[in-house]
């Protein structure tokens, strides 16, 4: 298992200031989480973001946001546990 | 391990930033080591005088100056942002230590959480 840096936690939608200010902070060995209205931004993180992006199901789900796995890795509630643990340090935006 | 919690939103327009103290203040109770960053417009938290009855609230100012009872380390604040907003060192509340709020400053924290 390999070691995040950064494990950014991102859930406010591409209007936020906050959400441009994570896209501009994360590193390329940084891992930006897409949950809640985060996951709207999917197209516009996975186009800016230098390093991994990942997104949150069940909140794509609720929204009616789909996606292939080229923009994004797709992962569940205990994926994203399993990541909390394996980042250096973690920002929640 | 230290957390960071950071304020980006002024005061008395929402409870987001209040709801960040209350959390801050709560680790700081517990002996969890905690440090307070404002930085965009939640460095007008940071001015002195501040008279909120006139809008019958609560001074965030009298709030803030319960951090060091309760054990919290640091009240930082971005030094662009208070120019941004034409505060002056003299005009911040004592014991506001003016930093860069950029990626640098964050790796020295293992958690940083964003108010509201």
């Amino acid at each position: 298992m390999t070691e995040i840096q950064t494990l950014h936690i991102l859930n406010k939608s591409p209007e936020h200031p906050r959400f441009a200010r994570c896209l501009s902070i994360a590193g390329p060995a940084d891992t930006i989480l897409l949950i809640e209205n985060g996951v709207l931004g999917l197209g516009a993180a996975s186009d800016r973001a230098s390093g991994k992006v990942m997104v949150l199901a069940p909140d794509m789900a609720a929204r009616g946001v789909n996606s292939s796995a080229e923009l994004a890795e797709i992962i569940d509630y205990e994926r994203m546990v399993e990541l909390t643990t394996r980042a250096q340090q973690v920002i929640s935006w | 391990m230290s957390t960071l919690i950071v304020i980006d939103q002024p005061p008395y327009g929402s409870w987001a930033g209040r709801e960040a103290l209350d959390m801050a203040f709560s680790l700081a109770a517990f002996d969890q080591p905690v440090s307070l960053l404002f930085c965009g417009a939640g460095v007008n938290w940071l001015r002195k005088g501040q008279e909120p009855g006139t809008i019958r609230q609560k001074s965030v100012e009298k709030n803030l100056a319960a951090a060091p009872i309760f054990g919290v380390e640091a009240l930082l604040a971005d030094g662009d942002d208070c120019k941004r907003y034409g505060l002056e060192a003299e005009q911040l509340l004592d014991g506001v230590t003016l930093v860069q709020a950029d990626s640098q400053l964050f790796t020295n924290y293992s958690h940083t959480a964003f108010a509201g």
